[in-house]
């Protein structure tokens, strides 16, 4: 599904993980935006985001770490940045974390 | 429970559609039972999983379903739509016990609208002035919705507005007291879609009937729901092609002028190879995009934007040959190319018109390439 989403899985750790998946996500972002983007710069209030390209950030979330964003973790605030995404992922257990 | 093949839920829909599109066009309205009936077998919202009830489709074979009943009736397909986006937004949106309550019923005869436009807010939903606020217990929801398919035949509504900072939708009764339901008298196409206005006056429900994702930014909200709803858009086109292209290819081969056949007439025939090419184009699209949806591939958003604008357009083009070539045969309401004609036009307006769908593409494209 995503060649990225492979080696994830095979770090150790949960703090690896988490590690990985700020990567991954700081990756697609960097390559969609053409800019550098940090882990917490925030992606809404800095206009970086569409509404389409948000929901495309919602799909890549759930498809690269197996996870499912559903109902109330459905909210802006779980993707305002990429630490706020990672934090998303890691206690929805995708990557292995749990 | 073992799953009916989708070609046995095709044929089921075949004849229970029979050859009376024609009639329900005149007359501005489905049969209830006939729709009633494919809900209750799963038919008007068939990704649902089997869990709730669904036919668990693929978003392959539900688009495939899709582009059949496009093909058949646009109206009934419209319906379809409505409550594909009603399913969608549950199940996306809703908590745990919030899709054990409303799925099960969706796929067992309940029929929903969903009412996202309002007076000052079609193509800037961000404008929406229709409110869900927060009570007890319950939530009050107030405002005015214009335009919602479906709404004279459902059950229940699903309402888009705003809740404190951000947005929530509601799930309506339409009995609920406060709600009134009035028929647009003579829509330009889909005329059997049952479309309305509804106003919602101070209506209560009970707080665990708004989804569970409320407080997200109305942009976030819409985008989701009307992603699903483009995609079976597209399919109905590519049905529209379909009916249109089958129709024409019929007529050219058997009507003679000037000692032969239409289709032996150059100007005739290039009708013809262009619904051929735009069928096949806008099926391609199509299946494109639902693959991008079965794979979870973020590139789904795109490719839905993408199928979209290009099959309600090839159907508004595809449809407009067809009636050319007909001619006089096809010229008169109720045809299925003189519905196509009407209806296809529509599909260039509703879920994001060609220039919301332009526009939208042309971020992606510097997104993307620039």
């Amino acid at each position: 599904m995503n060649p990225s989403t492979g080696g994830l899985t095979a770090h150790p750790s949960r703090r690896l993980n988490a590690d990985a998946v700020r990567e991954n996500l700081t990756a697609f972002l960097q390559q969609r935006l053409k800019r550098p983007v940090a882990a917490d710069v925030d992606l809404f209030a800095a206009g970086l985001v569409s509404s389409l390209f948000a929901l495309e950030l919602v799909v890549h979330v759930e498809s690269a770490f197996g996870v499912t964003v559903a109902g109330p973790d459905l909210k802006l605030d779980s993707f305002r940045t990429v630490g706020a995404m990672t934090a998303l992922v890691m206690r929805l257990g995708g990557a292995g974390g749990d | 429970m073992t799953e009916p093949p989708a070609a046995a839920i095709t044929t089921m829909v075949t004849e229970v559609v029979g050859d009376r599109p024609d009639a329900w066009d005149l007359a501005g309205r489905l049969p209830l039972d006939v729709v009633r009936r494919l809900g209750s077998a799963g038919v008007l919202c068939p990704q649902v999983p089997d869990t709730f009830g669904g036919l668990a489709m693929s978003s392959v074979a539900a688009g495939e379903l899709t582009a059949h009943v496009g093909s058949l009736c646009s109206s009934l397909r419209s319906v379809m739509t409505s409550q594909g986006i009603a399913a969608w937004v549950v199940h996306r949106l809703g908590d745990p016990d919030q899709r054990k309550e409303h799925l099960p019923r969706l796929t067992g005869g309940e029929l929903a609208a969903v009412a996202f436009s309002e007076a000052g807010a079609g193509s800037d939903l961000s404008a929406m002035t229709t409110r869900i606020e927060a009570g007890d217990d319950h939530v009050v929801v107030s405002g005015s919705k214009v335009w919602v398919t479906g709404a004279v035949y459902a059950d229940l509504l699903l309402v888009f507005g705003r809740y404190g900072d951000g947005a929530a939708v509601a799930l309506v009764p339409i009995s609920a007291p406060g709600v009134v339901v009035r028929p647009l008298p003579a829509p330009l196409g889909c005329r059997a879609a049952g479309h309305a206005d509804v106003r919602l006056d101070r209506v209560r429900v009970p707080t665990d009937r708004v989804l569970g994702g409320a407080g997200m930014p109305l942009p976030w909200l819409v985008t989701s729901a009307l992603a699903h709803g483009r995609l079976s858009v597209a399919w109905g086109c590519a049905g529209i092609l379909r009916c249109c292209l089958a129709a024409a290819a019929r007529h050219a081969r058997t009507r003679e002028q000037f000692g032969k056949p239409l289709s032996e007439h150059q100007l005739v025939g290039r009708h013809l190879a262009e619904l051929l090419v735009a069928e096949q184009a806008a099926t391609q699209l199509c299946g494109y995009a639902s693959r991008c949806w079965d794979a979870g591939s973020p590139e789904l958003v795109p490719a839905t934007v993408t199928a979209k604008h290009f099959a309600a357009g090839a159907a508004a083009r595809g449809a407009a040959a067809a009636v050319q070539v007909l001619a006089s045969a096809g010229a008169r309401d109720g045809h299925p190319v003189a519905r196509a004609y009407r209806d296809a036009k529509m599909m260039e307006i509703i879920e994001g018109s060609n220039e919301i769908s332009q526009l939208l593409l042309a971020q992606h494209a510097v997104a993307v390439w620039g």
